[in-house]
């Protein structure tokens, strides 16, 4: 096995892109594996990574995965933008101090707990209460950050709707900020405890921490101001498109020039773009999460490539798993404590908890930073408890959210058009109850039946009752030339050949897609393709309308506290 | 629209036949002696189709078989006078036809068929010119009868 492993590690490295295409192909296979399961895809992904990188084959190398860096950014630069689409001020306008309240809880929840914890067991284990106390303090302000990719992809993937859902998605978003300025107090106290620069620099710290927090929105929202004038002269979605990729990639790139927060610069870009214009910028939105699923199926196996457990001594072992149990309490108290004080519904308060238990980037970006800035033994140990942790959140914290939003009734409610037409079978849709004429019925009779019924099309059926013609309205006002004829013209005579038709078995989806291209308002269903006895109507207004009313119904579900 | 576009003087003809098939044979044949386009048998088959679910005498000695056939290039009209009558034509008042007016229009000219349709009807609804048509010599003279203002 060592052997094999080692043989693997000296493989020679491939083609960036053909390890691009391997990842996207096997972390897709994977996660149809895993949904098949009833786990959510991202868990695929990221297993997909772990076999296929440092802690597994190892494919997926270090130096691979300096090449995936920019690839990386960009995922986590799209994760951002999504997540500030979601950010409507009417939203915090509504619930902005339930949120700040519940925010402080599972993030100050978290870490309380980690602190207590991890400095309880290290003190244990080492009986340095200056270097344990740094180690709670750091540890803890970095398990306050909670991880919007893994959480928001298994919101997307179970298009959920509702108030837990819109509670998780404004949390994980400003997660990162409570995080990042929880980690610029707590370094610096354990920077002065542990004396590695005593003394010096902590107003710096706490200014460093305030500079990436404002000014990565402020250039988020910059952006976005800028996005939003071009976006009002571009009409045409073709040409719109490079401009709001571009816009991203500008905003990454600048936020990493800057040495802000990547995530909150385009969480303000999206955040700003979506209150600014909500209707225009629906189409930049949808671009990019039309876009956006190979992007994240890479980022999410580089994820797991990047874990590394392997060497991990046993007083690690220990401090990762008061750091996992501390973390989870906390965040489970903390928010439903948070929720209860705030008054938030009972969906919230039972299940936010759940739904925050995902870390990677900040998590490990702010482990980094802490190995650099606290000498190799108390670093090193940070980042590898940091990511074995993670190893283990990423696993289990998806499944949790999966658990939580199911439980809350929010699963299946944020449903488009589109949905609908997928999941539904024409049988679901067809009006068995259309008037139908026979051959010989006279146009006396049609007439008649056409004043006291509404549908558009008849369809005229022989003997047997299969569909041998059409008879629309339409069609019919053309005939109306001459009195003389009600007398003798029957539907057979009046009937149009049947263009098209549809059958019971067939996708909704499939149905109005041939009524659309066709411009036809109706579409005759029969039995099957073997079977061709008439079953009835499908008509795209009846469809439309049918739609619109689940929509509506699903969204009224949603918001039903 | 003209009728005498669909309509020939070679398409006019005095029926021998006494039975309302020999009849409607007769006048496929015109029909399909316009063209090499017209498939006698179907064409065939098509008006009896049509006949069985209702009778196209629709009163007053005249008849007026009518249908819409896929393979059809352009729409034919064929005239048949009988002067005995047929009397198993099966017409709404029950009374022998003795005017048959075919129409076959392609599956595609809907429009063209109904109006082919109620242009006859127009044209024969007085009884004036149906008792001519039916004394009528010579199907030049019938022909001209039928088309009426037209000519």
């Amino acid at each position: 096995m060592t052997g094999w492993l080692a043989a693997s590690q000296q493989a020679p490295h491939l083609p960036i892109l053909l390890v691009i295409g391997l990842a996207v192909v096997f972390g897709t296979v994977g996660a149809r594996l895993f949904q098949k399961l009833r786990i959510p895809q991202v868990v695929g992904y990221i297993v997909i990574g772990i076999a296929v990188g440092r802690s597994g084959l190892g494919f997926i190398d270090e130096q691979t995965i300096g090449k995936l860096l920019p690839f990386n950014f960009f995922a986590l630069g799209v994760i951002g933008f999504m997540i500030g689409g979601e950010l409507h001020l009417e939203v915090f306008r509504k619930h902005g101090r339930k949120l700040i309240v519940i925010l402080l809880a599972e993030g100050i929840g978290a870490f309380l707990c980690v602190g207590a914890l991890v400095f309880a067991a290290a003190m244990l284990l080492t009986g340095d209460v200056r270097m344990s106390l740094a180690l709670g303090l750091v540890l803890g302000a970095i398990s306050s950050a909670t991880a919007p990719a893994a959480t928001v992809d298994v919101l997307w993937e179970y298009k959920t709707l509702g108030v837990l859902t819109t509670t998780v998605f404004a949390l994980v978003a400003l997660d990162d900020g409570l995080a990042l300025a929880l980690y610029g107090v707590a370094s610096s106290v354990a920077e002065t405890l542990t004396g590695a620069r005593a003394g010096e620099g902590t107003l710096r710290l706490l200014l460093g921490a305030a500079y990436e927090l404002v000014g990565a929105m402020a250039l988020g929202a910059a952006a976005g101001f800028v996005l939003n004038l071009v976006l009002r002269w571009t009409r045409d979605r073709a040409r719109a498109l490079p401009f709001v990729i571009g816009s991203l990639a500008l905003v990454i790139g600048l936020a990493m020039v800057l040495k802000v927060d990547l995530i909150l610069a385009t969480m303000g870009l999206g955040a700003v773009l979506t209150n600014l214009a909500p209707r225009r910028s629906n189409p930049a939105f949808q671009l990019i999460e039309g876009i956006a699923p190979p992007i994240y199926v890479l980022f999410f196996v580089v994820v797991g490539a990047r874990l590394y457990v392997a060497e991990m001594a046993f007083w690690m072992w220990v401090l990762a798993g008061a750091y996992v149990v501390g973390r989870t309490a906390g965040k489970m108290v903390g928010a439903h404590l948070g929720a209860r004080w705030s008054g938030a519904a009972e969906s919230v308060r039972r299940y936010l908890g759940l739904c925050l238990f995902s870390q990677a980037g900040v998590a490990v970006g702010l482990a980094i930073l802490a190995s650099d800035r606290f000498g190799p033994e108390m670093g090193t140990a940070i980042i590898t408890i940091v990511t074995a942790t993670t190893f283990l959140v990423q696993v289990l914290g998806p499944p949790c959210v999966k658990l939580a939003v199911q439980r809350a009734g929010e699963v299946g409610l944020n449903v488009t058009e589109e949905d609908l037409l997928e999941s539904h079978r024409v049988a679901d849709m067809v009006d068995r109850a259309t008037p139908v004429f026979r051959q010989d019925t006279p146009l006396g009779h049609i007439l008649k039946t056409m004043a006291e019924t509404s549908a558009l099309t008849y369809p005229v059926l022989d003997a047997d009752g299969r569909l041998i013609g059409l008879i629309s309205i339409q069609e019919l006002r053309r005939s109306m030339v001459a009195e003389q004829l009600a007398t003798f013209l029957l539907a057979f005579d009046l009937m149009q050949p049947v263009v098209d038709s549809t059958t019971e078995g067939a996708r909704l989806g499939e149905a109005v897609t041939k009524m659309r291209e066709q411009d036809l308002d109706s579409l005759p269903v029969v039995a099957s393709a073997d079977d061709p006895r008439f079953v009835g109507m499908l008509e795209l207004r009846a469809v439309g309308r049918a739609l619109s009313r689940e929509i509506i119904a699903k969204r009224q579900r949603a918001a039903v506290e | 629209m003209k009728l005498s576009e669909y309509l020939t003087p070679d398409r006019v003809a005095i029926l021998s036949g006494r039975t309302k098939a020999e009849a409607l044979s007769e006048m496929v044949g015109l029909v399909a002696a316009a063209g090499p386009g017209v498939d006698r048998e179907s064409l065939e088959a098509a008006v009896r189709h049509r006949e069985s679910l209702m009778s196209t005498g629709i009163g007053h000695g005249l008849a007026i078989p009518h249908v819409r056939m896929a393979g059809l290039k352009r729409a034919y009209m064929a005239v048949g006078v009988s002067r005995e009558g047929i009397a198993d034509y099966d017409s709404l008042d029950g009374k022998p036809v003795r005017i048959i007016v075919l129409i076959a229009a392609p599956q595609g000219q809907h429009e063209l068929y109904i109006r082919l349709l109620a242009q006859v009807t127009e044209n024969l609804k007085d009884p004036a010119p149906r008792a001519a048509i039916v004394a009528g010599e010579d199907p030049s003279r019938i022909y001209e009868l039928l088309l009426g203002e037209e000519r």
